[in-house]
């Protein structure tokens, strides 16, 4: 195997990759921002792989099809923002599976399992100041502090 | 012109079917009233075309005239057999070769045993002979006057078109069938006239009893026709074609095949005629109106079995063997039905009784085979038209004057009231006993001489002398239980019930005008045929005909060795004859007068007697015919098709039902690939995908 | 060592099970410990790559690719849609140096500018008007999470068998030495002629085969060829950006009042 060819393995390979995890994205999220999201990274993939195959054979042709695919995911995304707009509006949410009015007349809807109920982040005290210039008395950060959103 | 033969053929059997067609287009909303004009007209019209087409055939050369209008159907023979050989076209009996298209011009060269080509062969055929041109007449003259009577019996009846339609439709099918000149379209025709005989006994449809009278006459006539259908394909395999030309050769069937061929057409005719075993229907069918049972239960269609066997006689002469079962069925239903009618308390049923008897007369005289006998049926059957159509119009001037009563013991004293009807119906009644100088008389006792004559010499000698025992013993009860009728109805003391006599009344001229010429002819048609020598002459009218010139040689050749014996006897045997039945009809007329007319308590010892005997209740309950039959035959039939029903409900509904549930069963397990979610959609055609990549590579 | 397509088999077995359980709906400590399953996988799976010649000698490479994929990876995990706008930005950096390593200077900064700078940024608007902390019902499952993530392993791992066996060309595996190299990354190429790869992989012409432009005259080529051999190409995505702009302001269609979410 040249270098060439083992180069191109390899960029081929990462394209793959992302192009796999661009799916099991859209597959599975039910924001429908984040699976818009995933799409381009399924693009964002192709345009590589696209990239790796021209310099492989020396032909500009490949750069070229990647501007292209840029421009077409810019009016892609314009579209596909506009209709979640749209659809956000309707059901002031971004839940992909609130939409599924399309289906058989005698099957159940989708319903969600529950989870356990988060924790709670508020803290069990908001933070008092004191008057302007006093330093407050010393408050464990630990406890008001949230690590994770 | 109007002489002309073809011309007549064709017009008298067409009016009928144009007025038919006109009225039942026509007749619902633009006649109405008047729906009684189209049929009178083509009835009448046909009537006298018939009258002329007598004349016409008198003067034809050979008294013969037959007219082809088109080909029906040809079918060809597979292989036709090579030259010269015997005939193999692989129907075993296939013989003969299929007749030209118009047998005016016969086959110069009939092949001698029959080579043929076996292919099938059938043309519209009209044929003019005597015995043609005197079913015409008659059948058109009484359907004449039995429109005219139903003018003033149905009026009022809000199927008044539909009746009318219905009788023009059966005289162009009763027409037809003596018309035509082979037996495909006889059969037709058969089943037509049978058919109209259904339309008209069903009339009234809404009575659930007409209607089962109706299917009741279709169903009994269709196995009397299976039997005529077989005798059809008989015909055709002996004689490789179905032409009444095959009656001119008479010698290829013989033996089995002549009895049989014999046989199967006297099933037919037993089923049309009523006579035993089928004689069932009859009865039942005078739940049609008055003037049908007139019409067809009397005078015309139960005629086209006396016909048929009648056009079929040197089919007949061939098998002695068929001849007497036609006798003895037609002695023994004639004594049947007489007993039975002695104790029906229906005057309807009474006459029905009675036709069935009178054709069993017509049928014993066809089987004697001879030449007196044939001829003495057929005399029958004119003379019997007419006094038969008499006394049933005047039975139906009797339910129209007193409201649809028909019982003869509601019955009493109306000669009073109804003096027109009283005196036809006498000289219907006389007719029917056969008292000189009736009709009646002449006819039948020229049959009963031919029964005699053969009791004395000729074949099988012990059968006709026990027939001429029992023809002459019918002939008694004949005239007891027509005048017991006749005394119940018109004398004695008025059993009306109250409002059936309230508005008792002669019939209007419109129906006592046809039971005027009816008593007439009743009257006069016998003595005017037996002096004009029509019927009974060796060179009369009737015998002319050429498919009975058997009858006529054979009639000659035992005449000629002995030149002046036979008339002798045959004349000297005819008196005694004559006045045997005038004897035994005085006898039973005397004794009806007796019980009916005289002391009731002689009539209540009689009826006791009888009982005691069992004989009355044989006879008032028919000899439970109808029960035997629903026990034999309808009561397993209906057994066998609720099985079938059941079977066609469960087992092959459900395999319908079961195909209908797999595509169903296929969309239930399909369905749920529409579930709603685009995540979901996504999953499968991610899938696909990926079977297609593995397959394309890996 | 071990053959490859158990390495394969391990890998796709390792990161089915990682990123199902790295994706939104269990538990932090699931969450984790789904990471570190993806992780292991990466590492066996990049083990595969050959890596040859004097792209791969330099790390530079790994490094972009490594980050690239833990970008998309944790993009599709978080459970707030806002960090994973960011996570995509990422991802964006990750893939535009991957560009420049290649060789394609313009495609790179223009991803930078096009997508990260108007797309990602758009996208952000958008997410401001809806719940971008991640609170809701819908952000925190997924929908059939173990089923996802086995189908985007199997591709992934399909992809990679087909890269592994088919790209070779009908000479097979041994005309290219073995296919995957046995001994992981960076080996001593073997010196063979470009000419000796025969099948699909054969470049068409070979005049066309020739190392690609280097140096400060790669965008005017670049640029040369987008006017010259592919203007109407050009010509048409312009009209189709119109448009998508006109159908976008279509749709959203007349202004309404505002819904509180």
């Amino acid at each position: 195997m040249t270098n060439d060819l083992a180069a191109l393995h390899s960029y081929l390979a990462v394209a793959a990759v992302l192009v796999g995890i661009g799916l099991v994205g859209f597959l599975s999220r039910r924001n429908m921002i984040v699976m818009f999201l995933s799409a381009e990274t399924m693009l964002q993939g192709v345009s590589l792989s696209l990239v790796a195959w021209g310099r492989f054979h020396g032909d500009l042709g490949g750069q070229i099809l990647v501007l292209f695919i840029i421009a077409l995911a810019a009016a892609e995304a314009a579209i596909a923002l506009a209709l979640v707009v749209t659809l956000f509006a309707r059901r002031g949410s971004l839940d992909i599976a609130a939409w599924q009015d399309l289906r058989e007349s005698d099957q159940p809807p989708f319903e969600e399992e529950d989870l356990p109920p988060e924790p709670s982040d508020e803290p069990a005290a908001w933070p008092h100041l004191a008057p302007a210039g006093i330093e407050p008395a010393s408050i464990d950060e630990k406890e008001h502090y949230r690590p994770k959103v | 012109m109007l002489l002309d033969i073809p011309f007549l053929l064709i017009l008298i059997p067409l009016l009928p079917l144009a007025a038919a067609v006109l009225t039942a287009a026509l007749g619902k909303h633009v006649l109405g009233r008047a729906s009684h004009w189209p049929t009178v007209a083509a009835v009448a019209l046909s009537s006298a075309a018939s009258l002329l087409l007598v004349v016409a055939v008198r003067h034809e050369p050979g008294h013969e005239k037959i007219v082809q209008l088109w080909t029906w159907a040809t079918v060809d023979a597979v292989s036709p057999p090579p030259p010269g050989e015997a005939p193999t076209s692989g129907y075993p009996g296939v013989r003969g070769a299929p007749l030209p298209v118009s047998p005016t011009h016969p086959h110069p060269n009939p092949p001698p045993d029959g080579e043929g080509t076996g292919s099938f062969h059938v043309d519209v055929v009209l044929r003019a002979d005597p015995l043609t041109a005197v079913m015409l007449a008659t059948v058109t003259f009484v359907s004449l006057l039995v429109c005219i009577y139903s003018i003033g019996y149905m009026h009022g009846d809000p199927g008044y078109w539909r009746f009318f339609s219905y009788v023009s439709l059966f005289v162009f099918s009763m027409t037809m069938l003596v018309s035509v000149s082979n037996f495909l379209l006889l059969y037709v025709f058969w089943e037509a006239v049978g058919l109209c005989s259904y339309l008209l006994i069903g009339f009234w449809y809404q009575k659930p009893a007409a209607a089962a009278a109706g299917l009741k006459a279709f169903l009994v006539n269709r196995v009397g026709d299976f039997g005529f259908a077989l005798g059809v394909f008989f015909l055709w395999t002996t004689y490789g074609t179905l032409d009444f030309t095959l009656l001119g050769r008479p010698e290829l069937a013989h033996g089995g095949t002549a009895a049989a061929i014999g046989l199967l057409l006297l099933a037919g005719a037993c089923g049309k005629s009523a006579q035993f075993p089928l004689h069932v229907w009859l009865p039942d069918a005078m739940e049609g109106p008055t003037p049908v049972s007139a019409l067809i239960h009397a005078a015309t269609m139960v005629t086209a079995g006396v016909y048929l066997v009648a056009r079929c006689t040197p089919l007949y002469m061939a098998s002695p063997e068929a001849r007497y079962v036609v006798t003895a069925i037609g002695g023994g239903t004639a004594v049947l039905a007489a007993i039975i009618a002695l104790t029906q308390t229906d005057l309807k049923r009474i006459l029905a009784y009675s036709t069935i008897s009178q054709l069993g007369y017509m049928f014993l005289a066809l089987g004697t085979g001879t030449l007196l006998g044939v001829a003495a049926g057929m005399f029958h059957l004119v003379t019997h038209a007419f006094f038969k159509a008499l006394l049933f119009l005047g039975a139906g001037s009797v339910m129209h004057a007193t409201g649809g009563v028909i019982d003869v013991e509601k019955l009493g004293g109306l000669r009073r009231r109804m003096p027109i009807t009283h005196w036809t119906f006498l000289f219907g009644c006389l007719a029917l006993a056969g008292i000189f100088p009736f009709a009646g008389f002449w006819s039948k006792d020229a049959i009963l001489a031919a029964v005699a004559e053969k009791s004395h010499a000729g074949d099988a000698t012990w059968l006709y002398l026990i027939l001429f025992l029992v023809g002459t013993l019918t002939a008694f009860l004949t005239a007891v239980y027509t005048f017991r009728a006749f005394f119940l109805t018109f004398y004695g003391r008025e059993r009306l019930e109250p409002e059936a006599g309230k508005h008792l009344h002669e019939s209007p001229w419109v129906m006592t005008g046809p039971l005027a010429v009816l008593a007439l002819g009743a009257l006069a048609v016998g003595g005017y045929f037996q002096w004009s020598g029509d019927f009974l002459d060796h060179k009369g009218f009737l015998l002319q005909t050429p498919s009975l010139a058997p009858l006529v040689e054979q009639e000659e050749m035992g005449a000629a060795p002995e030149p002046g014996g036979e008339g002798a006897h045959s004349s000297s045997g005819h008196l005694a004859v004559a006045l045997l039945s005038t004897g035994v009809a005085v006898a039973g007329i005397a004794v009806a007068a007796l019980l009916y007319l005289g002391r009731p308590a002689w009539l209540e010892a009689l009826t006791a007697l009888m009982t005691a005997l069992g004989l009355y209740g044989l006879s008032k309950n028919k000899f439970y015919f109808d029960e035997i039959y629903r026990a034999l035959v309808v009561g397993p039939l209906e057994r066998l098709a609720a099985v079938l029903a059941w079977l066609d409900q469960h087992g092959v509904d459900a395999l319908v039902d079961a195909v209908g549930a797999v595509p169903r069963a296929i969309g239930a397990t399909l369905r749920p690939l529409q579930g709603g979610l685009v995540q979901f959609y996504a999953v499968l055609m991610i899938l696909g995908v990926l079977a297609l990549l593995g397959a394309l590579l890996l | 060592m071990i053959e490859p397509r158990i390495i394969l088999a391990l890998a796709t077995g390792l990161g089915a099970v990682g990123l199902g359980l790295v994706l939104p709906g269990g538990s932090g400590r699931r969450r984790a410990a789904g990471a570190l399953f993806a992780l292991a996988a990466l590492v066996a799976w990049a083990s595969l790559l050959p890596g040859v010649g004097p792209w791969l000698a330099n790390g530079l490479f790994a490094l972009l690719a490594a980050v690239t994929i833990v970008a998309a990876g944790a993009m599709i995990s978080c459970r707030s849609p806002m960090y994973s706008a960011i996570w995509f930005g990422m991802t964006l950096l990750g893939t535009a140096g991957l560009f420049l390593l290649v060789g394609a200077e313009f495609l790179a900064v223009a991803t930078l500018v096009v997508y990260a700078g108007a797309i990602l940024v758009t996208f952000l608007f958008v997410l401001m008007l809806s719940e971008p902390e991640g609170r809701t019902s819908y952000d925190r499952r997924s929908w059939a999470a173990m089923l996802s993530a086995t189908t985007g392993a199997v591709l992934i791992g399909v992809l990679s068998l087909t890269l592994a066996t088919g790209l070779a060309g009908p000479a097979g595996p041994r005309a290219s030495g073995g296919g995957l190299p046995r001994d992981g990354l960076p080996s001593a190429p073997p010196t063979e002629p470009a000419d000796a790869v025969g099948g699909l992989l054969a470049p068409s012409p070979p005049a066309a085969h020739r190392p690609p432009p280097e140096g400060p005259y790669a965008v005017a080529q670049l640029g040369t060829e987008l006017f010259t051999r592919y203007v109407i190409p050009v010509e048409a995505v312009a009209t189709l950006l119109l448009a998508a702009l006109v159908g976008a302001a279509v749709i959203i269609g007349p202004r309404r009042t505002p819904q509180a979410p």
